[in-house]
């Protein structure tokens, strides 16, 4: 390791990640907590856990048999179907509420599950494609041997419930802190009222900001309640150590149940991702008026030719976040595997991402936002939105990298440092090209995060001229084409480099390791 | 012994300029934070950057957070200022910030023939081109006849027919603050519980109310101007009703657009220029010929012809003031008697 190198990324990492959370932290006075475990507080804090689960068991009951129908059997277009599960991740949450809403009339809490659990089951499907495949050939022999498929899966079960759950339990966080489709799903009718929601509505108030940041704290600790255990099953599962002399196992004959599994994975994603995209299409192509090849190409070209400047705005944003969070990655997921010390500060990593997004981003006004000559350059101009990216979404590739070190051989590096490479040549030389795929992946991920990005960079200005800001604020006054196609147009880019990759890519893309 | 190679280099250089490029922005004359709907105030910055050549950094909020999100903003900023001007679309909150001491005075010339009861007496803000809170009723249901004022909307013959939004944000907020410090208490409780409480359907904001009540969902509900405006111009069967206009009525409440310029303006000068563009009878005209159909308040624009004109409407007496000084506590207390 190289200590100059790690001191530098850390203390990036401290400024960007960790100062806006802990300037909001210092507004807290300890009268400030009182009436925070009132009756109500309680009862919103119970509906958000009930829809927090409900979601993760959506994503549970659709993912785990996505994962291990992709990964690890003979269904065929496995290969095709194993990559475009992903995209229901990729797609903004709130389009899906927007298709699903105009589908059916199904509202409230039931929607609200369904479109958040439809929207983060990729998370347990990943989780667990990957769990499976790290068993080794030879027990899922003898298992086989034994008792047949039956008791092949009954002995796996064990060893990939820690990944699914992991999986299970980012699905939760990701629910219980997205206020938006609960809200745009009860647009009519009974509110169904979230914690996250009640957060953002504290913020709504005069200055009595320590009172707002008090009011997150019980949504704090529930989403560090859930993302502690995710770290440690994330051990356990997907990055549970491999035996040197580990032997892949083969793909599971299914046998009838092939073509089966293949309506079951067809079908999740058409309702995930397919029918949603089919929707923006026609509606883009000219909807109830009636659809037209024409209509939907004039849509996608008047939209682009309008929204040009904004979409750039949002590409080269989100490209530069995600490129200036993979060398940091490199360096502090590289150190966080092999000091001894590492693994406790992952606490440290996630909390930017268990704090409320309105939290982050006005921690990031507060401390960016000063008569300091360099400080009002960067929060006046675009770099803050580039920092506040990085801030809220390096947690992502920090984690995915170290889990890649842990799979790297550490004798590579020593016999490196044997030979006179200096640790930061060994970082460059042998540990960057090790962990390439997981590095692309963790790019991948702050990219597409980052373009849908709007909750915690709502309130700085450089938000103003971003795609997803324009394209919420055109949601609210008109479901026409040109909506639509706005929508089309995000969803697209946001699948862009993950598709350049899978197309052209030599080696799969890792979003977990 | 292993060689670095430069490719490295070349990569973190890429990297460095296109942070640089990043974080390189047009630096603007003047700072606008507006509330408007982008459509509506674009058109009018850009008429004034042509005529006075200067650069205006206009900042719009997101719908989804109705204001609240640029007046956060310019709490939050309080420590450096960047924002010159605020235009909001609606007043109590404009209030609150004059309360808390973040606005200066201004009497801008453009505003002499607005009345006095939309202009801070101390020239903090000053109020134009209206929306009036009206009841819209679909004409294929209902006849407008039957609906005369806000009482009708808690009264059983109409339950499970007529709407509002959840009075939480926008100008239904402002309105459920106006009827407390216009009925009182009580009476203004016993509304909004029997709103609640009653059939009256609940909805996320005036324009899913709009739409619904255009569609026929609904028979009607209270809207804004402006969303009314919207329904019309699609050709919806739809009326607006003034409601109370009778002698005793309370009226109609009028929430117009306010401008102000900031007590730590980074550009004061060119502040004040925008302001007086802004408040000038010619932005009022158009934003009254919009598809928003702001109402104006200029003294010369009386005769202007407009579908909603001032005189059809008895205008609630409001001290806005008073609005404005509650309206966070009315919040509070709306938050807990509409979200369970």
């Amino acid at each position: 390791m190289s200590r100059p190198l790690v001191i530098a990324a850390a203390a990036i990492f401290a400024l960007v990640c960790l100062a806006p959370v802990a300037v909001m932290a210092a507004r807290v006075g300890v009268g400030d907590f009182e009436g925070l475990l009132a009756g109500r507080t309680l009862d919103l804090l119970g509906r958000t856990v009930r829809l927090g689960l409900g979601a993760a068991a959506v994503a549970v009951v659709l993912g785990f048999p996505y994962g291990f129908l992709v990964a690890r059997t003979d269904m065929p277009l496995a290969g095709v179907l194993r990559p475009l599960g992903l995209v229901p991740f990729l797609l903004p949450p709130l389009f899906l509420a927007i298709t699903w809403t105009a589908v059916s009339d199904v509202r409230g809490a039931t929607a609200s599950v369904w479109v958040l659990g439809a929207n983060t089951f990729p998370l347990v499907a990943l989780f667990t494609a990957r769990a499976f495949e790290r068993i080794d050939a030879r027990r899922e022999e003898a298992a086989l041997l034994v008792g047949g498929l039956g008791a092949a899966l009954r002995m796996e079960l064990p060893l990939v419930l820690p990944g699914a759950a992991c999986g299970a339990c980012l699905a939760f966080v990701f629910a219980v802190n997205d206020f938006a489709v609960p809200d745009y799903v009860s647009s009519v009718g009974p509110k169904f009222n979230v914690y996250a929601d009640e957060v953002f509505a504290s913020w709504q108030g005069d200055g009595e900001a320590g009172r707002a940041v008090a009011t997150a704290l019980p949504l704090v600790l529930l989403t560090l309640a859930l993302l502690l255990p995710a770290l440690a099953l994330r051990r356990r599962g997907a990055l549970a150590t491999v035996d040197g002399d580990f032997r892949t196992p083969a793909p599971l004959a299914l046998g009838r149940l092939r073509w089966p599994a293949l309506v079951f994975c067809g079908l999740v994603l058409v309702l995930c991702a397919g029918l949603p995209l089919t929707r923006l299409a026609w509606e883009a192509g000219g909807g109830t008026r009636g659809w037209s090849v024409d209509g939907f190409r004039s849509a996608l070209s008047r939209t682009l030719d309008l929204e040009r400047t904004f979409l750039a705005n949002s590409l080269v944003t989100s490209a530069v976040a995600a490129s200036l969070c993979a060398p940091l990655a490199l360096v502090l997921g590289h150190a966080l595997e092999r000091s001894r010390r590492g693994r406790r500060l992952e606490v440290l990593a996630v909390l930017p991402i268990a704090v409320p997004a309105i939290l982050f981003g006005i921690g990031n006004i507060a401390l960016w936002n000063r008569d300091v000559a360099f400080m009002a350059a960067i929060y006046d101009g675009r770099a803050m939105i580039v920092l506040l990216f990085i801030g809220r979404f390096l947690v992502f590739p920090l984690l995915i990298t170290s889990g890649a070190v842990a799979s790297l051989d550490p004798r590579l590096e020593e016999a490196a440092e044997l030979a006179g490479a200096r640790p930061a040549t060994r970082l460059a030389r042998i540990v960057a090209p090790g962990v390439r795929p997981s590095l692309v992946g963790g790019w991948t991920l702050v990219f597409v995060l980052a373009m849908r990005e709007l909750d915690a960079a709502i309130l700085v200005p450089a938000a103003n001229g971003t795609v997803i800001f324009k394209a919420f604020n055109r949601i609210h006054f008109a479901r026409d084409d040109a909506v639509a196609a706005l929508c089309l147009l995000i969803v697209f880019f946001i699948v862009l480099p993950g598709l350049l990759w899978s197309l052209f890519g030599r080696r799969r893309l890792e979003v977990i390791a | 012994m292993i060689q670095p190679r430069p490719r490295g280099r070349t990569l973190a250089a890429v990297l460095g300029l296109a942070a640089l490029a990043t974080a390189c922005a047009p630096t603007p004359d003047v700072v606008l934070y507006c509330a408007l709907d982008e459509v509506h105030a674009a058109p009018i910055v850009r008429a004034f950057e042509e005529s006075t050549g200067l650069v205006v950094g206009a900042e719009y909020d997101i719908e989804a957070h109705k204001t609240v999100g640029l007046v956060r903003r310019i709490r939050e900023e309080h420590a450096r200022p960047r924002c010159d001007v605020f235009w909001n679309n609606e007043i109590a909150h404009t209030v609150s910030l004059a309360d808390e001491g973040l606005l200066a005075s201004y009497d801008s010339p453009s505003a002499a023939d607005i009345p006095e009861e939309f202009r801070d007496p101390q020239r903090r803000w000053t109020g134009f081109a209206a929306r009036a809170r009206v009841l819209i009723v679909n004409t294929d249901i209902t006849d407008p006849a039957e609906i005369s004022g806000m009482w009708d909307l808690v009264d059983p013959r109409w339950s499970g027919r007529c709407g509002m939004a959840r009075p939480l944000t926008g100008t239904t907020l402002t309105h459920a603050t106006a009827l407390f410090s216009v009925l009182g208490e009580e009476r203004a409780l016993e509304y909004l519980t029997r709103a609640k409480q009653g059939g009256v359907h609940l909805t996320s904001g005036n324009a899913t109310l709009m739409r619904l009540v255009s569609e026929g969902e609904f028979a009607w509900g209270w809207t804004d101007t402006d969303d009314f405006n919207v329904a019309l111009d699609r050709g919806a069967p739809v009326a607006a009703v003034f409601p109370d206009a009778g002698p005793d009525g309370l009226g109609t409440l009028l929430i117009p657009n306010t401008v102000c310029v900031l007590a730590a303006a980074p550009h004061p000068d060119a502040a004040r220029r925008l302001v007086d563009h802004i408040l000038s009878a010619e932005v009022e005209a158009t934003l009254a010929r919009s598809r928003s159909a702001q109402i104006p308040l200029h003294g010369s624009l009386s005769d202007l012809d407009h579908p909603l004109p001032l005189e059809r409407m008895k205008v609630m007496a409001v001290d806005y003031a008073r609005v404005g000084a509650e309206i966070v506590e009315r919040h509070a207390q709306l938050k807990e008697m509409f979200l369970d």
